[in-house]
């Protein structure tokens, strides 16, 4: 029994030591800074640059999606609403429409106003998109027209996490517990 | 009160009929007993966007039960979706019917099955109780009122 003591007193005393890791997937090194060159919610270019200084959560989605992508956002800002008020501001979600075609500036606008301030929509053309999308090394794609004219847009689930310098930091998954997803991103806003 | 010619009949032969009419007579108004159908409610979004509607089925009964479609005096366009996700990519897929089987209970919730509510007949606020009526393939039906929630409601 003795012999046990010290090893495991060392080992718990490294551990304590030992930096902070991130709770849910951690891109650090493995996807590049954020870059975009889109259009606002307000009609307007923009470049990633113009977001920096913020944390950023970056999610690509499509309005016409009831189901994913509002869940998506309510735990995000469920998330961000159990932070204190000075790391609030410090949080920005940018919801990517990859349906450019339904998701014009005032739609955009109004769904993201609807689920808070922290919330900005963008979009593009396509080659706008695809760039940005590979550079994510995710998809996206359309099904096919009902006799309603509606369709489904297939796109990526998860939410890419940069720092305010715009370097990738975590990939946040719907699996991921509550718990995980707002101490990673309180420690972002932290940093 | 009663036509003249259930009125020519002996009183238990009427009472029997009025009491087969009661029951048998009411379109519509079939319940599936066995089926029992809580936390129901729809997440609501700006705009002309469908909402999602949300509900737990229950089948209480001895056989299963299936759902083959819903309707709503509030949209023009109900059906039933399944969200999936497959190496990190989401996407919807059209679910024809849904089996509960005896015994059993399935969730419509976020991220899995869910209603798909399309093109609102009227202005529906947070608060408001929407009734949606359940298809089963055995011909009944069933109403349910749904809660109408905020886009941030999980």
């Amino acid at each position: 029994m003795r012999q046990w003591i010290i090893p495991v007193f060392v080992s718990l005393w490294l551990m304590g030591c030992g930096e902070q890791t991130w709770q849910t997937k951690d891109i650090s090194g493995l996807m590049p800074p954020l870059a975009f060159d889109l259009v606002d919610e307000n009609g307007n270019d923009v470049t990633a640059d113009q977001f920096l200084g913020k944390s950023t959560l970056l999610f690509f989605g499509f309005t016409h999606c009831p189901d994913v992508c509002p869940t998506t956002l309510a735990r995000l800002d469920a998330v961000i609403q159990r932070l204190e008020e000075t790391y609030r501001d410090d949080i920005q979600v940018l919801f990517v429409s990859v349906d450019p075609r339904r998701d014009n500036p005032a739609t955009l606008s109004a769904y993201t106003n609807a689920f808070g301030l922290q919330f900005t929509g963008l979009t593009g053309d396509k080659a706008a998109l695809d760039e940005l999308t590979r550079r994510y090394r995710v998809t996206y794609g359309y099904g096919e027209e009902d006799s309603n004219g509606n369709y489904d847009v297939s796109h990526s689930s998860a939410v890419f996490a940069f720092n305010e310098q715009g370097e990738a930091r975590v990939l946040i998954r719907d699996s991921d517990p509550m718990d995980a997803v707002a101490a990673d991103i309180k420690r972002l806003a932290d940093q | 009160m009663l036509p003249t010619q259930l009125a020519k009949l002996p009183r238990s032969a009427r009472i029997w009929c009025t009491t087969f009419v009661l029951i048998f007579g009411m379109p519509g108004t079939l319940l599936a007993a066995d089926l029992q159908i809580t936390d129901a409610r729809i997440r609501l979004l700006p705009g002309d966007i469908p909402a999602a509607g949300y509900f737990t089925l229950t089948n209480t009964g001895e056989t299963g039960t299936t759902l083959i479609g819903a309707d709503s005096s509030a949209f023009d366009n109900v059906t039933i979706h399944q969200s999936v996700s497959q190496d990190g990519i989401s996407s919807m897929q059209h679910v024809e019917q849904l089996t509960v089987a005896a015994g059993e209970l399935v969730e419509l919730a976020p991220g899995g099955y869910h209603l798909m509510l399309m093109k609102r007949k009227h202005p529906i606020a947070v608060g408001d109780e929407i009734e949606v009526t359940l298809l089963l393939d055995n011909g009944q039906q069933q109403n349910v009122k749904f809660r109408a929630g905020a886009p941030t409601t999980q």
